[in-house]
């Protein structure tokens, strides 16, 4: 089972690979954020440096998808003080340095490294902390977790300096070997991810008959809630066929649609086992 | 178990802690100020986290010994519960914790001492016998070998013999029990529902079989042994209640319990909401419901008659003046 997994990146140097590996083409280019997607429900976007980018980035490519459940994945480099050069780590806690901000994405069985994240504004070169640090994870989180449940949305960053390989040594073209370094790590998070999200999208997304009955009546806000509770009821209960019998026929307005599918479900008296 | 351990800076110290973080020393471990900042943080998915829960060592805080609601449990005098834990390793469809809680890890409190003053000074400040629930916001045993609760409690309460408490459980988990002496006031209630309702509703509980196993060991080591039949359910199989009570009752020596309960499926109507919106795919949920003072319960005609028919046949087999219905 296969869901949807956006990946986001701060630089086009991490998203190399990336692109690659998961056969990634660029969609509607000469936008602010670059955005990337291809046949296996993954895309990828190239958000920039920075909360505020990461953010915004997060942002943009959720509202130019069609609706639908996504889980999201932040991947990019960051300093650590004791950390050796390529490591992978999973955040499990995110510190947002300048408002103090904590976020804690989730905890797998995945077996992966993991550490805790504090995003700055500046290149951290002290590394006071046991901790990995970046620039853009505190932002990505928050918005993203917007968007679906914090469950869904994790943070994997690689080390590319440390107190012995300082920040300013990185040379950008090693990006992409650092990020290749952990393909192993990354490909098994992306896998996880995506059947996670294909069960959320099982246990969340609305029957087919909810949007061909939008289509068919005119429904107040209250009304349209109603129905994708209605739909809902014949689905758990196993009458998928009446439902969509009832989509097939025709009412007067949705109020004696509503009535009709209220009066199914109420002879539904049979006990659940 | 478990995924991962969180632990609040200043449980972290607690010896209780120390043990529990030194057995999952292989686990992750994170460190948080309050628990709060992870158990209760928005947008949570209670079902997506049931697959990894964690656990999260904390110190409880303000008040830790609380009125029990009108109506639950057997005694109709002061009543009182208490969570050491609040939520559960088991994942029964039908619990009302995941409408109540947003997160699925489980939180245990360390300072049980504080739970036990607490508790002193109630049973000081009370009239008479009282009781004390455990196991409302979690199962009592579930987590013993790991928390210890029972190791600690019951030898408290055996040095209080005027307040009783209650271990509400559906686990096998008494081996520590059984290496004591019996304590009178200690209350081991198991809950069952049918062996079909068990099957579809209730992952990781042990099997009816185990948990009678579990209760006949602790009748022949003399421990007051109680039942909670909970919650009832209205099944196909009109004989499934009969069967169930039969079995129990050629395992268990029924002039020995302490008490017998029944209650119906039940939850708060904002408990049941949430609990909806994260099954709604779920028959359970998904069937006519009826909401009467604030509790959503399942609608169901004749629902008198099915329970007298039911209550007929338990008394076939117990005292009925060691049953009550619990209509909490
Ligand atoms: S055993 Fe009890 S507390 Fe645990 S999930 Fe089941 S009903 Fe809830």
């Amino acid at each position: 089972m296969n869901g949807a997994v956006n990946l986001a990146v701060a630089h086009r140097l991490e998203a190399k690979v990336l692109l690659d590996w998961f056969d990634l083409t660029e969609i509607e280019p000469k936008k602010k954020f670059r955005c990337y997607g291809g046949s296996e429900g993954i895309a990828l976007t190239v958000t920039g440096m920075g909360v505020e980018n990461a953010a915004a980035g997060v942002r943009h490519l959720h509202d130019s998808q069609p609706p639908g459940f996504r889980a999201w994945l932040n991947i990019g480099i960051a300093g650590h003080d004791s950390a050796a050069l390529g490591e992978g780590f999973l955040i499990r806690r995110i510190m947002h340095r300048e408002s103090g901000e904590l976020y804690w994405p989730p905890v797998t069985d995945l077996k992966l490294p993991g550490c805790e994240l504090i995003t700055v504004a500046e290149p951290e070169t002290g590394y006071p902390e046991d901790a990995a640090y970046d620039m853009e994870g505190a932002g990505f989180f928050a918005a993203a977790a917007g968007l679906i449940s914090t469950d869904l949305v994790y943070v994997f960053k690689i080390i590319s300096d440390n107190r012995e390989n300082p920040v300013a040594n990185v040379d950008p073209k090693q990006v992409p070997d650092l990020i290749r370094g952990q393909e192993s790590a990354i490909r098994k998070l992306v896998s996880h991810l995506r059947e996670r999200s294909a069960r959320f999208a099982g246990y969340y997304g609305m029957p087919v008959e909810f949007d061909l009955l939008l289509d068919k009546y005119r429904f107040s806000a209250t009304r349209k809630a109603g129905l994708a509770r209605l739909c809902r009821r014949f689905h758990a209960l196993g009458k998928q066929d009446r439902l969509t019998a009832l989509a097939r026929e025709r009412f007067r307005d949705a109020a004696s649609l509503m009535t009709a599918m209220d009066a199914e479900l109420a002879r539904t008296g049979k006990p659940v086992i | 178990m478990f995924s991962a351990v969180y632990v609040e800076t200043e449980a972290r110290d607690h010896p209780r802690a120390r043990a529990i973080l030194e057995r999952y020393r292989d686990l992750p471990q994170i460190e948080c100020e309050r628990y709060g900042q992870i158990f209760n943080r928005k947008a949570q998915n209670f079902r997506l986290q049931k697959e990894y829960p964690a656990l999260i060592l904390a110190r409880k805080h303000g008040r830790k010994v609380l009125p029990a609601p009108g109506g639950y449990g057997f005694d109709a005098g002061q009543s009182h519960y208490f969570s050491h834990m609040l939520n559960c390793i088991y994942d029964c469809r039908y619990c009302f914790l995941q409408g109540m809680y947003r997160s699925a890890h489980c939180v245990l409190f360390v300072n049980y001492e504080d739970f036990a003053d607490s508790i002193r000074q109630t049973i000081a400040a009370g009239p008479g016998n009282q009781v004390f629930y455990s196991g409302y916001d979690c199962d009592s045993l579930a987590l013993e070998p790991v928390s210890g609760f029972a190791e600690f409690f019951v030898p408290f309460f055996a040095e209080h013999p005027a307040a009783v408490m209650e271990l509400r459980t559906k686990s096998t988990q008494v081996a520590g029990l059984l290496q004591i002496d019996a304590a009178p006031n200690c209350v081991i209630a198991m809950s069952f529902t049918t062996e079909a309702a068990a099957r579809r509703w209730e992952r990781n509980v042990p099997s009816i079989e185990k948990r009678l196993a579990a209760l006949g060991r602790l009748q022949d080591a003399g421990w007051p042994v109680a039942l909670r039949f909970e919650p009832l359910l209205p099944e196909a199989d009109s004989n499934a209640y009969e069967n169930l009570f039969k079995l129990i009752f050629s395992r268990l020596r029924s002039d020995r319990l302490h008490s017998v309960s029944t209650g119906l499926f039940r939850m708060p109507a904002d408990f049941f909401r949430n609990t909806l919106k994260l099954y709604p795919d779920e028959p359970l949920f998904a069937r006519e419901t009826q909401t009467e003072n604030g509790v959503v319960s399942l609608q169901q005609p004749n629902r008198e008659a099915w329970l007298a028919e039911l209550e007929a046949a338990l008394f076939r087999h117990i005292d009925p003046a060691s049953y009550y219905r619990c209509a909490e």
